[in-house]
């Protein structure tokens, strides 16, 4: 009887379109979901079930329940503001106050670096939009770095507030 | 305001090398992610510690877990994410995983590639699994050592570091034993 192969270029183009459709989303939106993804589903398993502490259940109990609890609070709060800065930045881009220099450079003639133009195969106004585009992303993703930080401080504040309330409804605290 | 920032040699030739870089731009986001994450257990630090809805006696794990896993994870984040964004490496498990498959912006594509990889390499595998299991140890040494349990209404003491009239700062201070509660 011949087996059935498992075909791995269609399990490839699935992994590849994944890929370039997440990709859509830049550098900080990613760096973000992956962050808050692992601190929900890892960090807090890895806290309760370490075998190299002494610690008391309860006590890692508590410790555990802050991750989730920090992690949904934190995505919700970075993607909501970072939508709002990107729409900012977007704003300020089509009224014409975003010029960087490496663009000017590249419409006045100068270079252009050089996978920009191996993606259009050599059309320089193609490149030059696709520049503009890649360079303002770029500045997306730095701008939203810092506005992730200045966010740590309301954020935490608040998943501090509701933390303790959770852990309090799941651990049942006995022995205080 | 922008207009300095968009023309700056600093910025422009921050662009022209994330593009053009692979491992550079992979790099790039593993450090500011790293950023955050030293910044944000510093803040969670301070607001366990002045969080009194959290019971006195959890408090100093809780806290003590703030501090080690800051630490341990700045530095195991670097070591890995940096070594996984290895244009090698990199190369290697492109040609692997995708050697067959079509893609519109194939550059796009493997800039994400890698900094996906990076990124779980640092920011799950190193921040999630390795680090607490170093951090838990860490913290439960850190709590032995400067976290003293102090009765509350003991004056003048503070029962965490870098506070203000904190035992440990105390203690640095008189170089003479830990006062007695």
């Amino acid at each position: 009887m011949k087996i059935p192969s498992v075909t791995p270029v269609k399990f490839n183009q699935r992994m590849a379109n994944s890929l370039e459709k997440f990709s859509e989303q830049g550098g900080e939106k990613i760096a973000n979901y992956i962050n808050a993804a692992g601190k929900f589903a890892i960090a807090p398993l890895m806290i309760l079930y370490n075998p190299f502490t002494n610690e008391s259940k309860e006590n890692k109990k508590w410790a555990a329940v802050k991750q989730p609890v920090e992690a949904v609070v934190t995505i919700a709060a970075q993607i909501m503001s970072l939508n709002l800065l990107y729409k900012g930045i977007d704003k300020l881009a089509e009224k014409g106050k975003l010029n960087f220099k490496l663009v000017q450079d590249a419409i006045k003639g100068g270079e252009i670096p050089k996978p920009i133009l191996d993606a259009v195969s050599g059309d320089r106004t193609k490149a030059i939009k696709n520049l503009q585009k890649t360079c303002l992303d770029i500045f997306k993703d730095r701008a939203g770095t810092v506005l992730t930080i200045a966010l740590f401080v309301p954020v935490l504040a608040i998943s501090n507030r509701v933390f303790p309330i959770i852990a309090d409804l799941l651990t049942k605290d006995n022995d205080d | 305001m922008i207009k300095p920032i968009t023309q700056s040699k600093i910025l422009n030739n921050h662009l022209k090398r994330v593009i053009s870089d692979d491992a550079f731009a992979a790099k790039t986001i593993v450090v500011c992610s790293v950023l955050k994450d030293v910044f944000a257990y510093s803040v969670r630090y301070k607001t366990t510690m002045e969080n009194k809805k959290i019971p006195e006696k959890r408090r100093p794990f809780v806290a003590a877990m703030d501090l080690a896993s800051g630490i341990v994870t700045a530095i195991a984040q670097i070591a890995v994410g940096f070594s996984i964004a290895n244009p090698k490496l990199q190369n290697a498990l492109w040609n692997k995983m995708f050697k067959n498959a079509q893609f519109k912006h194939i550059g796009a594509a493997k800039k994400s590639f890698a900094t996906i990889l990076a990124l779980i390499g640092s920011g799950v595998i190193t921040e999630r699994v390795l680090v607490p299991l170093m951090a838990t140890p860490f913290a439960a040494f850190m709590e032995r050592k400067f976290f003293k349990h102090i009765p509350p209404d003991t004056p003048h003491f503070s029962n965490y570091p870098f506070e203000q009239n904190s035992v440990f700062k105390k203690f640095k201070q008189t170089k003479t034993s830990v006062p007695q509660a």
